[in-house]
């Protein structure tokens, strides 16, 4: 027994750093237990307290106050007009066939972005909202210029977002007016790649990005960019459209969170 | 052991890059100072504080936002913490071309698990994408990591 307790305290290092290596795995595998999600929104609830100094002089800076009303009336009214413009379109091409009425109400919460994590790429951000402002897991979160986002951890005062930078966030699009849909991810700069897009649709530069309205989290018809490239992959029956999305990822300082949509087709 | 030793640079550390690093990014990558941090300690201290720690760092830096990969942080760290333990006492051992090498290729191989990690699916649809995200992260920290080698050089820790 002895033998083996100074063999353990000779090769502490090793025994050390395979327990590290054991813990992570153990950690990395069990990212969607429930145990963890708790942790993870708690710890959400710390930073934001620790990231609240940083966040104050931010707001001094750039007068975030006067601005967030302004910035939830401009995010209002864009999603108006992208929403006029869909029903524009779909009109113009149903207008003789159906009587069609539509009717989309989001309830939205504005938020400041107190931190942007502090790993060395940006793949995620913390809300000042939470679970007391009606925030849950897997809500959009977007500006006036698109979606950036969804939630993935909330604690009571604070959530984790998890950043359309993050090379493994996903989104459904539609591509206007085409109505072309894809799959819409990150990759690099404020370019995004909509990839599974038929190469028979015809689509323009410039041309408007939205969310499909497939998933079960975001509500069709959200901003997300617009077409800045389209290509043909050679010994395929897809092509590729690169995305250009508005939101300056690295000056955001506030966003919003829709909490609840409502989405009647009559 | 004296944790005070580590304890409080680990605290103002964890600070600057939880408050300065989004000042610092240069598009969406952000120098990370905790690794520099961790390299020091492992040089100066050997493994076992090295691992330890990479690993407590590691999962500081998960729980203050980790999108995805919760977990990969402490293993990478961890990872870095051993293998620069091996240069504690090195540097009178070997050349200066190789120390400094060393230390280099080990930040370098630190931020290739995480890239490999983050970044796998543009291994197979996009290799040379990959190979920047690597080199741009690794190069901005290492950018930061040799400036700190003008004012306190890491063989003086060895």
């Amino acid at each position: 027994m002895r033998n083996l307790y100074l063999f353990v305290v000779k090769n502490k290092d090793h025994f050390v750093f395979i327990i590290a290596i054991f813990l992570s795995s153990f950690l990395l595998l069990r990212n969607d237990d429930p145990g963890m999600e708790f942790i993870r929104g708690k710890s959400a609830d710390i930073v934001t307290v620790i990231s609240l100094p940083i966040t104050w002089i931010k707001s001094l800076l750039l007068v975030n106050e006067e601005n967030q009303y302004l910035r939830e009336k401009t995010l209002q009214l864009s999603l108006q007009v992208e929403s006029m413009l869909n029903f524009a379109e779909e009109n113009r091409r149903l207008q003789e066939l159906l009587d069609f009425k539509r009717k989309t109400n989001l309830k939205i919460v504005p938020t400041r972005i107190v931190n942007k994590g502090i790993q060395p790429n940006l793949v995620s951000f913390t809300l000042d909202v939470g679970k007391n402002d009606g925030v849950v897991a897997n809500q959009p979160v977007l500006t006036p210029e698109g979606v950036i986002g969804k939630t993935i951890q909330v604690g009571n005062r604070a959530s984790i977002v998890q950043s359309i930078t993050d090379h493994n966030y996903r989104l459904s699009v539609r591509i206007l007016p085409s109505g072309a849909t894809g799959i819409l991810r990150w990759h690099g700069d404020n370019l995004c790649e909509v990839s599974e897009v038929q190469k028979n649709v015809n689509i323009q530069i410039g041309d408007r990005v939205v969310t499909s309205g497939f998933s079960d989290i975001y509500p069709p018809g959200l901003p997300v960019g617009n077409v800045s490239g389209v290509y043909d992959e050679r010994g395929n029956y897809q092509k590729v459209v690169n995305v250009s999305i508005h939101s300056n990822l690295n000056a955001l300082q506030n966003a919003f969170v829709i909490i609840d949509y409502q989405n009647e087709m009559d | 052991m004296k944790w005070t030793k580590y304890i409080i640079p680990g605290i103002i550390v964890y600070m600057i890059q939880l408050w300065l690093s989004e000042f610092l990014s240069l598009n969406t990558i952000r120098p990370d100072f905790c690794v520099v941090l961790i390299l020091y300690w492992s040089v100066k201290d050997g493994r076992f504080a090295g691992t330890v720690a990479g690993f407590i760092i590691g999962l500081l830096v998960d729980l203050s936002g980790a999108g995805s990969f919760f977990g990969l942080s402490p293993m990478a760290y961890s990872i870095t913490g051993y293998i620069g333990g091996y240069l504690k006492g090195l540097y009178t051992k070997l050349s200066p071309l190789y120390f400094t090498l060393s230390w280099i290729g080990i930040l370098c191989f630190q931020f290739l698990i995480v890239s490999l990690v983050m970044y796998q699916d543009l291994l197979v649809k996009d290799l040379a994408l990959f190979w920047f995200k690597w080199i741009a992260t690794a190069s901005y920290t290492l950018g930061f990591a040799g400036i700190l080698q003008v004012i306190f050089p890491i063989y003086r820790l060895s």
